[in-house]
């Protein structure tokens, strides 16, 4: 999986691309949220328009990165999941529990 | 039609090779008819067993097996066998994850998952002698 970050006002975008997966992705995923979360960033839209597919390791991923977030008073919103991740956030009622956009500056003015 | 394939993977108990499993359970589903989605849902669904195998099963002692039997039916369809060398348990008895009070849990969607991708899913367990877990997924009339 590949990553880099981008800041928007006080907004830090993830992009994400490729697959995450155990051991690999999840791991990506782990570090760069944390890395955020010691810096202080607190706003943070992980962007998954590029993510073809997460395992149940990935997802777990993910609602840790949403919990460790709202333990420091920040918050995780997705961004443009599609196809199989949409999938995925729906079969788990994880489409309940973040905020998910479609367009960016939606997703940038909500936070 | 495609004709009836048997492969057969034994792998040690190491997360690093459940990417080439699930590989080769796509690229199998697909020349057995499925489309690319569901060929990727075949490959996600022995994915998450055979990681259920490692960790659980397994305990992720490397000298410890799993193994994949992949058989692509005549008839239309996939059969995939996940076997582990535990101490057998119940994949099965997981609470459900979609419930309010574990929907925030960081593991335990596995089976959730499976049960989603495939047809059918069976386990087999007995203590001290492992557990198998088998999928089946059969091509929707019409397609292919």
């Amino acid at each position: 999986m590949k990553v880099s970050i981008r800041k928007q006002g006080d907004v830090s975008v993830v992009d994400l691309s490729g697959k995450i997966t155990i051991g690999e992705g999840d791991v990506v995923l782990r570090d760069k949220v944390s890395e955020l979360l010691e810096l202080r960033e607190k706003k943070i839209l992980l962007n998954l328009e590029k993510v073809s597919y997460m395992d149940s390791a990935g997802i777990g991923e993910l609602v840790a990165c949403y919990k460790r977030a709202k333990e420091r008073d920040g918050i995780v919103k997705l961004l443009k999941p599609s196809g199989k991740v949409y999938d995925l956030l729906q079969l788990t009622k994880l489409e309940e529990v973040f905020e998910t956009y479609k367009d960016e500056s939606e997703a940038l003015g909500s936070f | 039609m495609p004709a009836a394939t048997s492969v057969k993977l034994v792998i040690p108990s190491e997360i690093r090779l459940v990417d080439m499993v699930h590989e080769v359970s796509q690229i199998l589903a697909e020349m057995a008819g499925f489309t690319p989605d569901d060929a990727l849902n075949v490959g996600l669904a022995v994915r998450e067993a055979v990681i259920n195998a490692i960790l659980h099963g397994n305990k992720k002692e490397s000298s410890r097996k799993v193994s994949i039997q992949l058989d692509v039916e005549q008839a239309g369809g996939i059969e995939i066998k996940i076997r582990d060398q535990g101490e057998g348990f119940d994949p099965g008895s997981n609470p459900d994850p979609t419930d309010d009070a574990h929907v925030l849990n960081s593991s335990g969607r596995g089976i959730l998952m499976i049960r989603a991708f495939v047809d059918d899913v069976g386990f087999r367990f007995k203590k001290g002698r492992g557990t198998e877990v088998t999928l089946v997924k059969r091509i929707p009339h019409g397609a292919g």
